[in-house]
């Protein structure tokens, strides 16, 4: 019966629909021939997506982390006492200059500062304080004040530079876009990569019927859910042998328990893999330390950075020589108060510091201005020098000069502070 | 017979204040004269009898448990903190799949959203239960009474760090997040010093926390002296704050920036992600005018002519698109006795899709927004569920057997799969459905069906889920 079907039920008219919706899907520039569509995913990288670009991992500090408790500035007299109980001990400290030093916590990534791979920008921010959550973090992922247009730096990103596929944007963790990537170029958000596939029987038979009816179905559907759908379906035929890949760390690097690690490792694997990601978002929440951050030696504060420094030099262990074309920036929606409140904790504030890991990267140094602890606070808080958008402007020129950072930061002009390599 | 659908408006109204459209709502709505009728009918929940989801609860025993009993059975490894909350999100998607009240499981969930508090959180857990009972109860009241009970509630005290604020140590969390998430919003124009004078009136509210659990005012701990947020201000010298805090919060619910906040919530929940300015007039308009009367804030808003003019304009959330999928495919849960039976499943399914019951970490609430809910993850997740689902295997629930979805036989494929749409969509089946369920099912539009047998099990799981995966279920 399935040949006599398979010869009535419109297969032309769909293959019709289908070379039309991959035409609109990923893009007019007429780069991928249709020939290379459908079938191998990496034959379709290999027509469509350049490989070995240089690619971007965004790791977004949810909560408002305590910059410093991370790049603790222990130069400055009124540092240790703002906070009696959970200053960092300047004797403890790691990588320490005349003014700041990391929590020691950060010793796993110690080998990649003295390396020059690692640097940290001091007292980075928004350039007005903002100490909402929710509106400071959608400051920092829309970056473009005064619009109203909903969109995202990230998207913007990648439709300066012609994206064509999903994949060049992606968020890994979570399958919810983050504001970051909102808009109309096409992007990605998956929990896990082994998700990237259609449902039902593994048959090519019927995973290709499927991949028609859902075509039929949506291939004239506007607006998000319109996207999503076809985005979904160029996903599933470009990264179809990645979902069934083995994610196994690679060159003996081992990740720690817990989402970050978890998710890192997938990144690592999407990279290696090399089918075209341009950007990748990842979500690492729980900074928000209003009460108990404790000290050096345990507590919620030492096991957050701990966490984060074996997560990212795991993931660099583990992409070899594909870190060498990998940038890692840390974003934060803001800093913290300078001075401890009631409950070992810090309440939200404003300036920040920015981690920066990874290819093009000048490291084992400190960056930006510092304005002190002193007279210079914004009702308390650590003044923001360094607007944000200039440390992402700084890596986008570097490492992404076909994006114009005129388009993708409007009205804005950027400083240069020195921490990138010039491209 | 054909089954037969609703009209669009009717299949609209239906879909924004339910779970999803099924024959059986189609039914009460037309037995209550009309979906306007069945709308004011729902507003009155103790007057519609739902015994079979008021029973859901004793499914699972811990979640009646007080709060101190609670944090025994987790000391002891009766029940973990984190299994307690599972069940509580079991619970809630149950009851919204199953319950008659659909209307207040909605609204429900919508403050909820508002008022929010993940479970499980650290601290808030053993008072998450009765807290959700505080938000049902005025579900359809006063949003000033909700403001006033859910402030002053442990949780809240507890996850937004309250019950541990006090004179000497301050913690402005749930003064701030009641400025900006729950009332007035940032455009209101509140200050920093406004944040702190907040913080301020709230304190006394202390749990005793990782013991008994007990919730006690403590007029040691509270703030006295002048305080000034926005418009309001007291001398507040009274060491027992209660009345000054519940005197603040009714002030902050009629706020004119609240109504502002409440009503754009609202307008994006059940109307569209950009409402109009003039239907966010009036819905704030009728919020401020009724003293913040829920029932008449939403009879403003299905009655503006923009209400019915977005039929379809919204993307089902993952949660809501798992719990429209049972009830669309009529799933019937039997009272879980293994971890794999479907009343259990529940959450693990809602979290595969990305959007697990209370998961969602931060107090600004989960997105309601189509741009958050359609990456290619969310699409594929989705499908995923709606093929396993229209298998029909899991365990622990009831399903309709095939023959029971099909119409008299013999009949042409396209009549089959129209007949199949109407029961699970509300709607008929469009060209474009059934040459998709055509081409998945690998028969041909005009093949005459003579036996249930011709569709198989993969035939009618391809049929089922091509209609799941549409837009007519994807949106509501």
């Amino acid at each position: 019966m399935n040949t006599s079907v398979e010869g009535t039920c419109g297969c032309d008219e769909f293959r019709t629909a289908r070379r039309t919706f991959l035409k609109g899907t990923l893009g007019a520039a007429g780069v991928i021939a249709t020939s290379g569509l459908i079938g191998d995913v990496f034959t379709q990288v290999a027509y469509g997506v350049e490989t070995g670009t240089n690619v971007l991992v965004v790791l977004s500090l949810r909560g408002g982390s305590d910059g410093l408790s991370m790049v603790v500035p222990h130069g400055d007299p009124d540092y240790a006492p703002a906070r009696p109980r959970i200053a960092v001990p300047a004797t403890q400290l790691l990588a320490a200059d005349p003014m700041f030093g990391l929590h020691p916590a950060f010793a796993p990534l110690l080998p990649m500062w003295d390396a020059d791979k690692f640097a940290a920008v001091q007292a980075v921010g928004l350039p007005q304080p903002n100490r909402s959550h929710f509106a400071a973090m959608e400051a920092v992922e829309d970056a473009d004040p005064g619009s109203a247009e909903r969109r995202g730096w990230i998207n913007r990103m990648v439709g300066l530079m012609a994206a064509e596929n999903p994949a060049e944007a992606i968020q890994l963790g979570t399958p919810m876009l983050p504001t970051s990537l909102y808009g109309s170029a096409p992007t990605l958000a998956s929990d896990r990569l082994s998700s990237l596939r259609l449902p039902g029987p593994s048959d090519p038979t019927w995973q290709g019927r499927q991949e028609e009816a859902l075509t039929g179905i949506w291939s004239s559907v506007d607006g998000p859910l319109g996207r999503g759908a076809l985005s979904a379906l160029s996903t599933t035929q470009n990264l179809a042998s990645l979902a069934t890949s083995e994610t196994r760390p690679q060159n003996g690097a081992t990740y720690p328990d817990g989402t970050l690690g978890d998710t890192l490792a997938e990144t690592a694997t999407l990279l290696r893999a090399d089918v075209g990601a341009r950007v990748v978002t990842i979500d690492y929440g729980g900074w928000d330390m209003h009460t108990g951050m404790g000290t050096v030696a345990i507590g919620s504060m030492r096991n957050q950075i701990n966490e984060l420094a074996r997560a990212l030099s795991a993931f660099f262990t583990d992409l070899g020589p594909t870190g060498d074309r990998v940038t890692v920036v840390t974003l934060s929606e803001f800093g913290r108060r300078v001075e401890e409140n009631g409950a070992n904790g810090l309440d939200h504030g404003y300036g920040n510091c920015v981690l920066v890991l990874g290819a093009g990267v000048r490291g084992g140094q400190y960056y930006g201005t510092w304005p002190g602890l002193g007279t210079n606070l914004v009702s308390g808080d650590l003044a923001v020098t360094t607007d944000y958008r200039s440390v992402l402007a700084e890596i986008t020129s570097s490492r992404f000069p076909e994006a114009s950072v005129a388009q993708l930061f409007p009205s804005f002009r950027p400083q240069s502070l020195g921490f990138m390599a010039q491209a | 017979m054909t089954p037969p659908v609703p009209s669009t408006q009717t299949r609209h109204l239906l879909n924004r204040f339910s779970y999803g459209v099924t024959p059986a709502l189609v039914q009460e709505s037309e037995a209550r004269g009309g979906a306007q009728n069945w709308l004011e009918w729902q507003m009155q929940p103790q007057a519609v009898s739902d015994s079979y989801a008021d029973g859901l609860k004793a499914w699972f025993p811990y979640l009646s448990y007080t709060p101190g009993k609670m944090w025994q059975a987790h000391l002891a490894d009766q029940r973990s903190a984190s299994d307690l909350m599972y069940d509580f999100a079991r619970w809630t998607i149950l009851r919204r799949t199953y319950s008659q009240r659909q209307l207040l499981e909605v609204m429900t969930d919508f403050w909820s959203n508002l008022l929010y508090i993940p479970a499980p959180v650290d601290r808030a857990w053993p008072h998450r239960v009765p807290y959700d009972q505080v938000i049902r109860s005025h579900a359809l009241g006063r949003f000033s009474d909700m403001l006033v009970a859910a402030t002053t509630h442990p949780a809240m005290g507890s996850f937004l760090d309250n019950a541990e604020s006090t004179v000497w140590k301050l913690n402005e969390n749930l003064g701030r997040e009641l400025l900006e998430l729950h009332t007035v919003g940032r455009t209101s124009g509140y200050t920093e010093e406004d944040v702190v004078n907040s913080a301020r009136i709230l304190t006394g509210y202390r749990v005793d926390i990782n013991d008994s659990w007990v919730a006690f005012y403590s007029p040691d701990d509270h703030y006295t002296g002048a305080v000034k947020v926005l418009g309001y201000s007291s001398a507040n010298t009274d060491p027992d704050g209660r009345d000054v805090a519940k005197a603040y919060l009714r002030y902050l619910a009629r706020h004119p920036a609240t109504a502002r906040s409440i009503a754009r919530r609202l307008c994006v929940r059940f109307v569209g992600d950009d409402p109009s300015l003039s239907l966010l007039q009036s819905v704030a308009k009728a919020f401020k005018s009724s003293g913040t009367d829920i029932k008449q804030t939403l009879r403003a808003m299905v009655s503006h002519p923009d209400f019915a003019q977005a039929v379809g304009a919204k993307v089902r959330t993952p949660s809501e698109d798992a719990i429209a999928t049972y009830r669309a495919l009529d799933v019937r849960a039997i009272r879980p006795s293994r971890t794999d039976d479907f009343a259990n499943r529940v959450t693990a399914q809602t979290d595969f899709m990305g959007q697990r019951p209370f998961d969602w970490p931060r107090p600004d609430g989960s997105p309601d927004v189509a741009d958050a809910w359609t990456s290619a993850g969310r699409m594929l997740n989705s499908w995923s569920i709606h093929r396993s689902m229209s298998v029909g295997a899991t365990a622990g629930a009831d399903y309709r057997s095939r023959a029971s979805w099909l119409p008299a036989l013999p009949a042409r494929f396209d009549t089959v799969v129209d007949h199949i749409a109407r029961q699970v969509l509300a709607c008929p089946a469009s060209s474009a459905l059934c040459d998709a369920a055509s081409v998945y099912a690998a028969i041909p539009r005009g093949q005459i069906i003579t036996t249930a047998d011709t569709l198989t099990n993969v035939r009618m799981a391809a049929l089922m889920s091509t209609l799941l995966n549409s837009p007519e279920h994807m949106t509501r």
